[in-house]
C-alpha cells in the first residue's frame, strides 16, 4: 500500500528558521547570512565594515566554524556583541544552532545581526536561518570559475561580493570570464567588487549593510562587476 | 556533506508518518537538481541509520527533479541543459525564476500492513 505524504524534508530546519525570523522581527533586528568558501575573506570583510558601522548601527555577530573561537576573538571589540558557534564537524549552520546563538545575545540592544556561516559555498546555501538577506562571497584567488560551479548561491543571494581584488595582478583571474559566467546565471545579480586591503567597494558594502539594518536592502550597481 | 543532517530529518519524518504496525518497504523522495545532495551518499546514510531498527531493509528511492525555470522577461518556460547557463532560449534575457528543481520532498511511503 502506498501512503502519500508530500512533506518538505527541510521542515526540521525551516520551522526553527521561521521562529528565528519572528523573534528577530519582534526585536527589530535585521539579519544577514554571509556565505563563502574557507579563506574567501568573510571575517575580514566583516572586520572592515564593523569599525565603520559603529556607533550608528549596533551589530551582533554569530560566527560559525567547525572549531576554534578565533573568529569571535577577531571580531570582539569591533562590534556590540559576538558569539561563536562550533559545529563540531558539520559543514553548515542550521536554524536551530542560530536560535541557540541568539540566546547568547541581547537582541534588544542590536540593530543588525550578522551570521558568518561555516566556510563553505555549498552546504549552507540550502539552510534558511531566518535571515533577511543572504550574501555570497567569491574571492579573486579562488578563481573566476566559481560562479559557474555554484549557480545556486548566484540565484539566491541578495548580494554577491567579489573580494580581494588587490590580488588580481598576481593570480590567474579573468574578470571578464567571471562576469560572463555570473551573468549567464542571473543577468541582474547584484554584485559588489571589493578589496579590504585597498578599501575598494567598502563604502558601498557598509552602505548596503546600513540599508539592510534599516529594513531596506539598497539596490546595488546592477551593472555588476565591470 | 550535509546528507547526514537531511537523512536524519527524513528518518524522523518517516517514523512520524508511518502507521502503527505497518512495515516500511520503500520511501520515495524527490530531490531538486539545485540541492547539493549526493543520492548515493544519502542511500548509504539511510541504510546505516535504519539498520537494526524498525525501518531496516526499507529502500530509499530518490527521484531527481530537473531544474525548470520561467524567464522573468518573456515568461517563457524552459529546462536548461546546463544549470549554470540560464539564458532564455526564446528572448535571450537572463532573469530566471526557479519553477522546479529546488527542495527536498518526502513524496510517499510504500508499506506492508502488519497484522
Amino acid at each position: 500500500m502506498e501512503i502519500k505524504v508530500v512533506e518538505n524534508v527541510m521542515k526540521f530546519n525551516d520551522e526553527f528558521a521561521h521562529q528565528n525570523r519572528e523573534r528577530l522581527k519582534r526585536a527589530g533586528v535585521a539579519c544577514v547570512d554571509i556565505i563563502g568558501s574557507p579563506g574567501s575573506g568573510k571575517t575580514t570583510l566583516l572586520e572592515v565594515a564593523l569599525e565603520r558601522l559603529r556607533p550608528g548601527v549596533r551589530v551582533g555577530v554569530i560566527a560559525g566554524d567547525i572549531a576554534t573561537t578565533r573568529d569571535a576573538e577577531r571580531l570582539a571589540g569591533k562590534c556590540a556583541q559576538v558569539t561563536q558557534i562550533n559545529t563540531g564537524g558539520s559543514c553548515h549552520l542550521d536554524a536551530n544552532q542560530v536560535r541557540l546563538g541568539m540566546d547568547e545575545l541581547d537582541l534588544g540592544a542590536l540593530d543588525l545581526l550578522i551570521i558568518e556561516n561555516v566556510g563553505n559555498l555549498i552546504c549552507p546555501v540550502g539552510f534558511d536561518l531566518g535571515q533577511d538577506a543572504k550574501v555570497g562571497l567569491f574571492s579573486v584567488p579562488e578563481g573566476d570559475d566559481k560562479p559557474a560551479k555554484h549557480p545556486r548561491i548566484v540565484l539566491e543571494a541578495d548580494l554577491l561580493v567579489l573580494t580581494k581584488t588587490d590580488l588580481e595582478p598576481y593570480v590567474p583571474f579573468d574578470r571578464a570570464a567571471f562576469e560572463r559566467d555570473l551573468r549567464s546565471i542571473r543577468g541582474d545579480a547584484p554584485v559588489l567588487v571589493t578589496s579590504a586591503t585597498t578599501g575598494e567597494g567598502i563604502d558601498a558594502w557598509c552602505e548596503w549593510l546600513r540599508g539592510v539594518a534599516k529594513g531596506r536592502a539598497a539596490p546595488v550597481n546592477a551593472g555588476g562587476a565591470g | 556533506m550535509h546528507e547526514a543532517a537531511v537523512t536524519q530529518a527524513l528518518v524522523e519524518q518517516v517514523r512520524a508518518a508511518l502507521p502503527e504496525r505497518a512495515r516500511l518497504e520503500v520511501c520515495r523522495i524527490e530531490v531538486g537538481e539545485l540541492e547539493h545532495l549526493d543520492g548515493e551518499v544519502m542511500g548509504s546514510i539511510w541504510r546505516a541509520m535504519t539498520a537494526g531498527t524498525d525501518l531496516a531493509g526499507a529502500l530509499l528511492e530518490i527521484e531527481r527533479i530537473a531544474l525548470r525555470v520561467r524567464c522573468g522577461a518573456c515568461a517563457g518556460e524552459f529546462v536548461p541543459e546546463d544549470k549554470a547557463i540560464l539564458v532564455c532560449p526564446a528572448c535571450g534575457a537572463v532573469r530566471p525564476e526557479v519553477l522546479a528543481g529546488s527542495g527536498i520532498t518526502l513524496r510517499s511511503l510504500e508499506v506492508e500492513e502488519g497484522g
